[in-house]
This record gives C-alpha cells, structure tokens and sequence, in this order.
C-alpha cells in the first residue's frame, strides 16, 4: 500500500514528519529539514530573482540595444557603495529614486484605495439619509455601531489630549471594539492554523499512505 | 498537588496531542456537521451567475504551497462554477511558487472535467512580476505586459485575447491572495483605477482586514479561508478538501474553546487561593 507513493511523495511526508517532531523536541530530524528549507529557499529566490527580475527587465534589452538599461543597472550598483566608507554617500542616489517611487505610488493608492472609499462608506449612509428610510432596522444599527466603533477607536489613539471626561469614555469603547476586533482576528488565526493542519494530515493520509480517498 | 495546581503544570505536548486527535478522527469518521453559506460568498456566486455567457474572469494566484489548504480548493470551486457557467477564464499570478498551483487547478477543472479547449476557454500567463506596476498597466494594455502565456506561446497565437485589451474587458477579478502582492494591490492600483468588479478569497489570516472594502463596495464577494471555501463549494454542489475539512476544524475549534475556557477557570482558581 505504502509502496505505491512515488519518491516525492516520500520525501514531502518525512519532511512534515521532521518539522511536526519539533512539538515533541528539538531535535536532529527537525534541524535537516530546518537547513534543507532555508538552503532550498535561498537558492531558489536566487534563480528567481535573475530569470524574473534581472534577466529580462534588463540585461536581455541592453544586450538587445537597449542602452539605457544601463541606468538602472548603474543605480544597482551604487547600491553596493554603502559597503565603503569613502563611498557610502553615493547609496543616496538609487535610495531617493526608490523612496520616490515608492512614495508616489503609496500616496497615491492610500487615498484613492483606501482613505477616501473608507471615508465615504462609514460617514455616506448618513449623509443619504437612509438610516432607517430605505434600509432596513438592522442594516441601519450597523451603520451606527460601524461609525461609533470608528469614532471610538481614533479617540483611543488620539494622544495630545488627557483621557479623561468625553475623550476618556471614547477611548474606553474603543477598547471594546479594539477588542472585538482582536478577538475576531485570533479566532481567524485559529482556523487559519488548524487549516494548516488538516491540509498536511490530509496528506499524509491521502496520497502518503492512501487510507482515505 | 490538586487539580486545578497539576492542570495548571500541564505538559503542552498533551495539548498538541489532543488538537492532533481532534483533527484526525473527523478525516475518518465525518460529522456531516451542516455549513451554513454567509452573504460575501453567495455575492460572489451571484454575481458570476449574473455574468454573460463567455465574459472574462481573471483569476489572480497570489499564493504559495503554504495557503494552498485553504485557497486551492476556492480556486477549484470557482473554476468550476466558471466553466459551468461558460465563462472564459484568465489565469495569472503575482506569486512565482503559485504558477503550479494554478496549472495543476486548470488540469483538473478545465481539461479533465469540463474538457474546455486552452487558449479559446481559458489562458494562462503564469507568474507576472512588478506588483503594483504590473497592475496599473493590465489594466491599461493586457497585451502589453502579457506578451507570452505559461507556455510562451505569444498573446497574439491566443484566440481568446483577440477581444481582451484592457480592463474593460474583464467582467470580474477574483484575487486568491494570502500576503503582498495580493488583493490589497489589486484594490489599490488595480480598482481604484479601472473599477470593475473585484473579489478575493483569502486566508483566515487574511480575511478579517478586508471586510470594510466589501461594505465600501470596493470588494463584491470574499471567501474567508476553507470556510469559505466550504461555503462555496456548497454553493456549486462539490464535496471538495474544504468541505471534508469542516469537520476537522469544527471539533478543533470546540477542542480549543474548551481548552481557553478551562485555562481562564484555571488561573481564576489560583488567583482567589492567593
């Protein structure tokens, strides 16, 4: 029965046995799948990056004629000059570029993605007037709980003032709501971690030792 | 020693055992216990039953082995609804580890089930890189940064591109996503954009954050984890990985209510004795 897994299989299934042994204890089986990860990951991020990223984006179009490839390449480089004293200030160049880019876009994304939608989502039912008019009881006592939990939340973390009186009973609701919100994340940790389990279990039992279909 | 000083110096292993147990017997001997379908999964069913004969789904495998347990059978069960449906489906991921996952899917679901015929029912671009700039120019000129399939079969050898330029021409995206780049990419650069529609299934972990895009409206559907999953394998009528697993998670998940449960009576116990 066990004989009809082909080696890969075997190997996959000693390898979840080796890491799940650590429950138990640290211990030799665990280290060999701990090296053989971490040397497998390292290896294959490194082909990765130069078919993926280096390759075609640009030695592939300089070798091609594409000469201004040569740009970023140089900026790569200078990448490596912070490993030098003498020429450390030079890391400054590639830096502002990325931050610049990077900049660009996150603004960008955080307010058309994020702020703006949010914005209109939590304060719009409101302003529409359809608490209670065309939407239902329980649909409109969510918009409120929604706004309130909002509120309540940006009082707890708004620290130039004491908490005390108004700000204080705020920030104290949004304790509960920060709370609820922790809660609800930790319970979908749970399941997310006992997937996790049932996926490997299922594994071994399926196509490792074939005593479920 | 009592009881409550000896439980209190529990060897964990015992606890680990027990997870173990509880997870196992019901692969063995299934509960059938019942899954109830929650509204941001039936959105999404609904919303691809509403879809057009032949409009595009764009399928994005932003995921790795690792989340396979609780997004690969989502990604089946979509698949399937699909191809039910007769619907074109476009493959691509911003996961390189991801690209086997959605071949081996497309296996199973386009050749083997619904014999669908590749590069007129369906394509498959594999791994795209560039994150948020990929995004951007899908959505501007799909041919553009999509020039050759899994295959390297170039775009314009792909009857089912010839009316697929941009993002107007994908009628829903759906992001299987369980880190960076994922969904959050797509809802910014992607949708914010170009809107559409867009929907994700994520990972438990995942899922929580994403709840606020589908009261904005920037999210028409999620899946959360192999509930989800579950719900939608529901949905098409499947008994996939997902929906064996429920049982699994339900007894875990009694196991650890229990077990939080009695460590709070624990520890209240041993604060009144002090």
């Amino acid at each position: 029965m066990l004989m009809t897994s082909g080696p890969w299989v075997w190997i996959a299934a000693m390898l979840t046995l080796a890491i799940y042994s650590f429950l138990y204890k640290d211990n030799p089986f665990y280290k060999i799948a701990e090296y053989i990860f971490v040397g497998i990951s390292a290896g294959y991020w490194a082909i990765f990056l130069w078919w993926n990223y280096a390759y075609p984006n640009l030695f592939e179009p300089l070798a091609k004629g594409n000469y201004l490839n040569i740009i970023p390449i140089g900026l790569g480089l200078m990448m490596f000059t912070q490993l030098f004293r003498r020429t450390a200030w030079l890391v400054r160049f590639p830096l502002t570029f990325v931050l610049g880019v990077s900049l660009g876009l996150q603004i960008v994304a955080a307010v058309e993605g994020d702020m703006v939608p949010q914005l209109r989502g939590t304060f719009s039912p409101f302003s529409r007037g359809v608490l209670f008019g065309t939407a239902d009881f329980w649909t409109s006592i969510g918009y409120i709980v929604l706004l309130v939990g909002v509120l309540s939340t940006l009082i707890y973390f708004f620290f130039s003032k004491e908490h005390k009186g108004f700000l204080g009973a705020g920030a104290r609701i949004g304790i509960y709501f920060l709370m609820i919100a922790f809660g609800a994340s930790f319970g979908y940790t749970v399941m997310a971690r006992i997937s996790l389990l049932f996926g490997r279990l299922h594994f071994l039992f399926s196509d490792w030792l074939h005593v479920i279909k | 020693m009592g009881v409550v000083e000896r439980l209190s110096r529990l060897d964990r292993r015992y606890i680990f055992l027990a997870v173990a147990i509880a997870v196992t017997l019901p692969i063995f001997f299934p509960i059938g216990l019942p899954i109830e379908v929650t509204a941001p999964v039936k959105q999404l069913y609904d919303v691809i039953e509403d879809l057009p004969e032949r409009a595009v789904v764009l399928i994005s495998i932003d995921y790795d082995p690792s989340g396979a347990p609780e997004l690969q059978p989502a990604t089946l069960a979509i698949l399937r609804h699909c191809f039910k449906r007769n619907l074109r489906v476009l493959v691509l991921g911003m996961w390189a580890p991801g690209v086997p996952l959605g071949m081996k899917a497309l296996e199973e679901i386009a050749e083997n089930e619904f014999h669908r015929q590749y590069g007129i029912d369906y394509v498959n671009f594999g791994y795209r890189p560039g994150g948020a700039i990929f995004l951007i120019n899908l959505g501007r000129d799909v041919h553009d940064v999509c020039r050759t399939d899994v295959y390297g079969t170039p775009v314009e050898d792909l009857p089912m591109m010839d009316d697929v330029h941009s993002a107007s021409d994908i009628a829903l995206v759906i992001s299987m996503s369980m880190g960076v780049p994922g969904s959050d990419q797509w809802i910014w650069y992607y949708h914010a954009r170009y809107r559409g529609k867009l929907a994700t299934a994520q990972t438990a972990i995942g899922a929580p954050r994403y709840y606020p895009y589908l009261q904005t409206g920037q999210l028409i559907g999620l899946i959360g984890g192999m509930k989800g999953a579950a719900e939608y394998e529901r949905l098409v009528q499947t008994r996939g990985l997902a929906t064996i697993g429920m049982d699994s998670q339900s007894a875990a998940h009694m196991l650890i209510i229990g077990f939080v449960i009695l460590g709070n009576f624990i520890f209240w116990m041993q604060k009144r004795k002090r």
